[in-house]
């Protein structure tokens, strides 16, 4: 550490002029610049010794023939001298004394008695910047510059890297409590990796061609020095960190940068005095763990609040505990809550059925109160009743469609034999279809040969419907006398409903529409005549094609109302007038508009598809049941058409079908099922809520699990939930396991959550987490897994943890 | 080049609610047919490696819901895909009928780069059963006024033609997918499997 120059004491003097006005005090820069000139030889010699390593005062650099300017207006060039660097109690001192003095003061005192006017004694910490001046050719000037701007004399080193020498000895020297910066050693410090400052210091070596510059500051760490005085204080309130910092673990934030600027700190107080540098080290990672866990707990409120905010309307406020209720309703415990047929503890039965379910024999029983189809305190004989009318309105709104499936059904025969009969025209000649077949084809097939010309086809729509609409008006008032007629209009309605999947009271009407060829002439002429008005658009098509059908085609029409009156007579298809539950489209339009069998008819092929391929693997669906289910699916949208069939809904219909046996029940239920469901249907916007939420719930619940499907190809917008939450999980569970979910899910409503298939999602999510995160999985593999999963969860384990992530939510939420 | 990378050919299956994807589908993959397929729901898919002209691909069939009302998930679902298989029903007039829709739909929702060439495949279906009600010549004339779509009858239920058309489908998307490699080969010269004169737009699908 203690460097002491090694040049010889060998040049002389290069001034030897007298100073003359020496008596005059010329100390202009600083006092401490100078040394009274009165001093005494002997004091002098004193002075010298002082300049050597002593106990009061650590040599840290000693170097002769160091040239300094002296600020003296008799001196016009660099006088050389000697130059140290002490280290004392209260800081560093840089001492220059004239070679004048250092030599001779042995000889006779008086002629260097003038010296002592130039001799410098500067106090370090009175400096803030060292301007550092190299040269290849003449070495390296230093000049010290003082807190108020002041230039110190400039200190001019010899060639040989004296310079650098000092500067080393004076960053050495100023720590712990000072440093220079830039570090001058800043890859020196580093003996492990910390080199991350390196700067092109070797340049200050006077290898270099050029001229190199450097200003270094001198930077005093007094602000160690308020934090040492503060540590008492500190550790009286030592307690607060550690107690906040649980809470900082817990919100994981991450330690990686506390630790990271703690070795920076450091870093940047290397090669010091232990004692001193670890209190330091200590303070400042005091410092930091109090910075860090305030800012853990901020963080902490705001995930709450943001969690307040998100959040907490996905879960009830009031938390209900599940004691003695993981059996759920078992056949002893329903005899305590049904009490002569009153069940008036519906809280009860909520909970019960939210925490333990309900056993298999009692789901007819109680679904209908869960759905809300029987009333919570309603006696036996009211529930009866309500038995009784909800099947009487059942009967009546599929005799009803049934009527209309009739004639859509011969509509599908005759556009189908058209359609064969066009295609075996076309195949056999290749010639345009003849007209008369060419008319009655549908349009939808029709259309396809005229597709260049579709604006016109768009006005020929509306020709239609204005023509409907007036033929409509046409069958009220034919209605109107019709219905004077009741009692031959229902005689007749058990005859047009004579089809087999038809409701159990016209079972006893044994012919097929279908079968019987010629069953009804009658039936046949009006159905005919239905299609005729169809015609309308017809005679435009004919027309575009030029062809001269008009004649036949008025003819047509003149039948058409002629003969509806007969058939309207014969077959009573008023009777939706008068049924009691009147549809829509019956109580306004009476006879069925084109739309009406256009739309149902659509419908009605998309039911069927669809019912054919329910669940046939299951034993219930392997029979005629399917029928049963058709007629529901049916009923539902006959009373529903502005809503129709969408794929999913016999999905809904199928476990409450299968549990209730029963179609006028299975339809009630599910009639209360989708005032909850059709929101997510694509109408709907439950399924864009959901999606959000689910962003919502991961990304504050299991922040990992949001950053990877944020990462791999970002699949955050939740579609491989879609079939989840459109069917209930009905699709990725067996039966079984369907009737368990979904009477939790209706419960949960009063119980916990209103949003509970959120959280079945995030169950199924976190249950799979280990295999998602470890796979990395991306959205085509989450696809894949839930697909390939289907009906192979754990149900009461997705159960439970469903319900522990509510609570766990709600505990959140409560924790103000 | 490019010939020993893997290459994922993404597929997606269109048509109405019905007509035969799901079997087509698994009838292709799986070999096996099955009348238990229920509706489908949200979109499933299933692989299969193929080897094209010495270059082994896997497919990544899409199957989706039929229900056009459905269509709106499709944008999930239909980002990225190479090729387009139009189902219909050969015995449903109503099935032929949708298919400019789905089509237009695919489009808007895909957004290829180049709708006007990206590959479509047509497939009737149902072609063991009878009556039938759209000509293959009708078909086939739909085709020709869509840019010469490729056409297939098919029997999901007996395997009829389902092999063929699934390798037609695989080249049209490979040679989809090459095209698009295509633009960003430093020497495109060396593989030239069809006209290269597209525009190099932003691409976001790539062979490896």
């Amino acid at each position: 550490m203690h460097r002491i120059s090694s040049g010889g004491h060998s040049t002389p003097p290069s001034v030897r002029r007298p100073i003359l006005n020496f008596g005059r005090s010329l100390n202009t820069s600083s006092e401490d610049s100078t040394i009274s000139r009165n001093n005494s030889p002997h004091i002098a010699k004193d002075y010298v010794e002082s300049l050597h390593q002593n106990s009061r005062a650590a040599l840290l650099f000693g170097k002769n023939n160091v040239h300094v300017m002296p600020l003296k207006a008799e001196v016009t060039e660099p006088m050389p001298g000697y130059l140290s660097l002490h280290q004392t109690p209260s800081g560093l001192t840089i001492k220059w004394t004239p070679n004048q003095l250092m030599n001779g003061f042995s000889d006779e005192s008086q002629d260097k008695s003038v010296y002592w006017d130039f001799a410098l004694q500067v106090r370090l910490d009175e400096i803030v910047y060292v301007h550092c001046h190299q040269d290849s050719e003449a070495g390296g000037t230093v000049i010290l510059v003082g807190q108020d701007g002041v230039q110190r004399p400039p200190i001019h080193f010899p060639k040989g890297g004296h310079m650098l020498a000092f500067l080393s000895c004076l960053e050495t020297g100023l720590l712990p409590r000072g440093r220079l910066d830039p570090p001058l050693w800043s890859q020196r410090s580093g003996t492990n990796s910390n080199t991350r400052r390196r700067r092109p210091l070797p340049a200050l070596s006077e290898t270099e061609e050029t001229t190199k510059d450097y200003v270094f500051r001198i930077i005093d760490n007094s602000d160690h020095k308020d934090i040492l005085k503060r540590k008492d204080l500190m550790d009286t309130k030592a307690s607060l960190p550690s107690r906040v910092r649980v809470q900082l673990c817990s919100t994981s934030t991450s330690s990686e940068s506390s630790s990271k600027s703690f070795s920076l700190d450091q870093q940047s107080v290397p090669d010091s005095p232990p004692s001193v540098y670890i209190q330091a080290v200590c303070d400042s990672m005091k410092k930091q763990i109090i910075s860090r866990a305030f800012y853990g707990w901020l963080a902490y409120c705001r995930h709450l609040s943001t969690v307040r905010t998100h959040l907490s309307g996905l879960v009830n406020s009031k938390i209900i505990n599940g004691d003695g209720a993981s059996e759920g309703i078992t056949l002893e415990k329903w005899t305590e809550l049904c009490i002569d047929g009153v069940v008036s503890d519906y809280g009860e039965v909520y909970r019960q059925t939210y925490f333990g379910g309900i056993c298999n024999e009692l789901r007819t029983e109680i679904w209908p109160y869960l759905l809300g189809h029987y009333k919570f305190g309603s006696t036996t004989e009211q529930r009866k009743e309500l038995d009784e009318e909800t099947k009487q309105a059942y009967e009546n709104t599929m005799s009803e469609w049934l009527a209309v499936e009739a004639i859509v059904r011969q509509r599908d025969k005759e556009d189908q034999a058209h359609a064969i009969a066009k295609l075996s025209s076309e195949s056999a000649s290749g010639e345009p279809v003849p007209k008369e077949i060419q008319r009655d084809l549908s349009n939808e097939v029709f259309e396809d040969e005229i597709t260049d010309d579709e604006d016109s086809m768009s006005e020929e729509e509306k020709i239609q419907s204005r023509k409907s609409r007036r033929n409509t008006i046409k069958y009220e008032s034919d209605e109107d006398q019709q219905l004077n007629d009741e009692d031959n209009a229902e005689i007749n309605l058990v005859q047009i409903s004579s089809d087999p999947e038809a409701l159990p009271s016209s079972s006893n009407c044994d012919k097929n529409d279908e079968d019987a060829e010629g069953r009804s002439q009658e039936l046949n002429d009006f159905i005919h005549n239905v299609i005729v008005t169809n015609a309308s658009l017809d005679i435009t098509n004919v027309e575009t094609d030029g062809a001269p059908v008009r004649n036949h085609l008025d003819a047509v029409t003149e039948e058409n109302n002629s003969s509806l009156d007969t058939c309207i007579e014969t077959h009573g298809l008023a009777s939706p007038g008068r049924s009691a539950c009147v549809s829509p489209a019956s109580s306004n339009g009476g006879i069925y508009s084109q739309e009406l069998l256009k739309t149902f008819g659509l419908n009605l092929h998309r039911i069927e598809k669809d019912v054919q391929r329910c669940d046939r693997n299951y034993w219930y669906f392997a029979n005629e049941n399917l029928d049963k289910l058709r007629n529901v699916m049916c009923t539902y949208v006959w009373e529903h058409l502005d809503i129709g069939y969408m794929q999913g809904m016999c999905d809904l219909v199928a476990p409450l079908l299968v549990t209730f046996d029963d179609e006028s029940l299975t339809y009630a239920c599910f009639c209360h099922l989708m005032e909850r469901m059709i929101e997510n249907f694509p109408n709907g916007n439950a399924m864009d809520c959901h999606f959000a939420n689910m962003r919502s719930l991961i990304q504050i619940l299991d922040a990992e699990m949001y950053e990877q499907m944020h990462a791999h190809g970002d699949y955050t917008h939740f579609y491989f939930c879609y079939r989840w939450f459109l069917l209930d999980f009905k699709r990725e569970l067996v039966y079984s396991d369907v009737f368990k979910t979904w009477e939790v899910i209706w419960a949960a409503q009063q119980v916990a959550s209103s949003h509970f298939v959120l959280f079945l999602a995030l169950a199924l999510l976190e249950t799979y987490r280990d295999i998602i995160l470890s796979n990395g999985m991306d959205f085509t593999d989450i696809i894949k897994f839930f697909n390939e999963m289907a009906e192979r969860h754990d149900v009461n384990a997705i159960l439970k943890l469903a319900r522990e992530l509510v609570l766990q939510l709600q505990i959140l939420i409560e924790n103000k | 080049m490019a010939s020993n990378k893997k290459v994922l050919l993404k597929v997606i299956i269109l048509g109405d609610s019905s007509v035969g994807k799901t079997s087509l589908m698994n009838q292709y993959v799986n070999r096996k047919f099955s009348n238990q397929y229920k509706a489908t729901i949200g979109a499933d898919f299933l692989t299969k490696e193929v080897t094209i002209d010495d270059r082994t691909v896997t497919m990544q069939i899409w199957d989706t819901a039929g229900q056009e009302r459905f269509q709106s998930l499709g944008v999930a679902f239909y980002r990225g895909a190479d090729c387009c298989v139009l189902v219909f029903d050969v015995t449903a007039p109503n099935t032929f009928k949708s298919l400019d829709s789905w089509r237009d739909e695919f489009l808007i929702q895909a957004a290829p780069r180049e709708p006007d060439n990206f590959p479509f495949v047509l497939l009737g279906n149902k072609v063991d059963l009878e009556p039938r009600a759209i000509s293959a010549k009708r078909a086939q004339q739909w085709c020709q006024s869509k840019n010469d779509i490729p056409y297939f009858e098919t029997s999901a239920k007996e395997g009829l033609n389902v092999e063929q058309a699934f390798l037609a489908i695989a080249k049209n998307a490979l040679a989809q997918q090459n095209q698009t490699v295509d633009l960003y080969n430093e020497f495109p010269d060396q593989i030239k499997l069809t006209n290269t004169q597209r525009p190099s737009n932003g691409s976001d699908s790539c062979a490896c």
